[in-house]
């Protein structure tokens, strides 16, 4: 055991191996691909939502008129103890078209974590290449390692970042509106990193009307309200499912993602 | 690495100059980056898309109100006023990629026409060696100008030359071996069973990979270093930044800030220690 006393303290700030030119790379892994049901390609949509949060996973869950076309598999995640029909419980990432009256979208069920370093690779196949969307929605939580602000877990709020190309969207003197109305701008000082960070990354690089909304708190019925009622803002005409109070269900299923359960060896 | 002209901009030829940071202890070189583009009042002129820098999203980092431009992890910024280009970077590399990445930046470097490149990074005061007493803030150096690293501008300037700099020592030779692209990192993994000495390490820090990658693309590069630890940086931030305003003969005097010498604070500064204390505690 170190002694607390004489050994010199790690920086706190990085990782001793953030600042060592001769750290050893991690092992490659193979490259996620999409495997869809249609061959015509590429998908082009009006919208894109990416839920990434387990609230926004525990909304969407519930639409009740979506139809599976497609998924990302990211090859380290294994598919054991995945359902044949999809599941909330499963370990995968698909990819739904919303039957919407008035817009063609795709939503893709982000249900695993995905890693920091995994996050550009993902970013750049679910954006711009194989799915062409004219618009991309990211629905994430506050990550409370990285916010400067207070975390109430008695608070509901939620907050967003546009990418240019959407500001100037509904920028002054425009007759459009924002995808998100009402929401303030994610405070300055704070950060958004992981698959989110990666996927408005791309969309402001690519030029194309991005948004990110990440809500609060990560877990719990008053989570899962809020981001409903900001759905039904974006798509008044989706359905949801008989029973979808997201109070009741998604109280039974805590955390989605990283459900405390959840093993390899138990499928 | 991909470079990304962000709409309506271009790269501008007569910024000759490139000044970035590299990652190191307390971010100083960060937090200098960061006080040079807000205080230029540099222009955002597009985007440098890396594989191998990890992802991160936040609102306008300078202000004075943020206006919900979207700030991206790796950005150039153009201060035609000053024929500078910063290089502002806000999260880490992926692990052991660190060579690769400099790599990439020497060629966006080369490619773009830079004519000299200004390293900024900081150092580990639990690793000075040589305890000089005339001033804690005393910047140290490495130029590219001769062999030994060191420069006739910089000493001018006050400066001392990194005394540890030794190219001759076995890793830095490797890490110019890495750079001009004559080795795979792994024939390097022999190192990790012989004993770190005090010499292995300077040229662990990320700083001296960007020196070496540089160094091996034909441009003109110069380290400016500082030592501190890890706390309160923005005085080190500072230092180090006014340092790059002697080197590059900017006056502080003409920015555009509030702040003594005409400094302008960025605007995410207010919470970069975090937030304020809960003062319904008391």
């Amino acid at each position: 055991m170190e002694d607390v006393l004489t050994e010199i303290p790690p920086p706190s700030r990085f990782f001793k191996e953030d600042l060592n030119n001769f750290t050893p790379p991690s092992p490659p892994l193979p490259s996620p691909f999409l495997l869809f049901s249609s061959l015509d390609k590429p998908l082009r949509s009006s919208l894109l939502i990416i839920a990434i949060s387990s609230p926004s996973l525990s909304v969407f869950h519930h639409v009740a008129t979506k139809t599976l076309i497609g998924t990302l598999i990211l090859p380290e995640i294994p598919l054991s103890g995945n359902s044949i029909e999809p599941s909330v419980r499963d370990k995968s990432c698909n990819i739904y078209a919303l039957n919407d009256v008035y817009n063609s979208v795709l939503l893709v069920s982000v249900q695993y974590s995905v890693s920091a370093e995994r996050s550009h690779a993902i970013a750049k196949l679910l954006i711009g290449e194989q799915i062409i969307p004219e618009r991309v929605l990211i629905m994430d939580s506050v990550q409370s390692r990285n916010f400067r602000g207070k975390l109430s877990p008695d608070e509901t709020f939620a907050f967003k970042l546009e990418t240019s190309s959407e500001r100037k969207e509904h920028s002054d003197g425009s007759s459009s509106s924002p995808l998100l109305k009402g929401l303030d701008y994610f405070p300055s000082g704070s950060m958004v990193d992981g698959l989110a960070a990666a996927l408005l990354s791309q969309c402001q690089m690519r030029n194309i009307k991005g948004t990110l909304c990440v809500s609060w708190p990560e877990f719990g019925g008053s989570g899962v309200s809020l981001v409903k009622s900001i759905i039904k803002e974006v798509l008044p005409s989706l359905e949801f499912s008989v029973n979808s109070d997201g109070e009741d269900e998604y109280s039974k299923l805590d955390q989605i993602k990283d459900h405390p359960f959840d093993s390899e060896l138990y499928t | 690495m991909e470079f990304i002209v962000e709409e309506g901009k271009h790269l501008n030829n007569d910024c000759s100059t490139l000044v970035l940071p590299a990652l190191s202890i307390g971010n100083v070189g960060q937090l200098a980056v960061d006080l040079l583009i807000s205080s230029t009042r540099a222009e955002r002129i597009g985007y440098l898309d890396d594989p191998y820098v990890l992802p991160c999203v936040g609102n306008d980092a300078y202000g004075p109100i943020p206006r919900g431009e979207v700030a991206l992890p790796l950005e150039a910024y153009d201060s035609s006023l000053n024929k500078l280009t910063l290089v502002q970077q806000r999260s880490p590399v992926l692990k052991g990629m660190m060579v690769e990445f400099a790599k990439n930046l020497a060629y966006f470097a080369a490619d773009s026409g830079k004519k000299h490149v200004i390293v900024l990074s900081s150092l580990d005061f639990g690793q000075w060696q040589r305890i000089d007493m005339s001033s804690g803030s005393q910047i140290y150096y490495i130029s590219s100008a001769n062999m030994d690293g060191a420069d006739d501008d910089c000493e001018k300037l006050g400066w001392k030359k990194l005394h540890e700099y030794n190219p001759a020592q076995r890793r830095w030779k490797y890490l110019s071996t890495l750079a001009a692209g004559n080795a795979m990192q792994e024939d390097g993994l022999a190192f990790e069973d012989e004993l770190e000495d005090e010499e292995d390490y300077y040229p662990s820090l990320p700083f001296a990979a960007l020196l070496s990658c540089f160094k091996a693309k034909g441009l003109k590069v110069t380290c400016l270093l500082c030592y501190c630890s890890e706390g309160d940086n923005i005085p080190d931030a500072f230092n180090l930044a006014d340092a790059a305003c002697k080197l590059l003969e900017l006056s502080p005097q003409n920015f555009h800030g509030d702040q003594g010498g005409n400094w302008a604070i960025p605007f995410s500064w207010k919470t970069v220690y975090g937030p304020p204390p809960d003062m319904s505690l008391f």
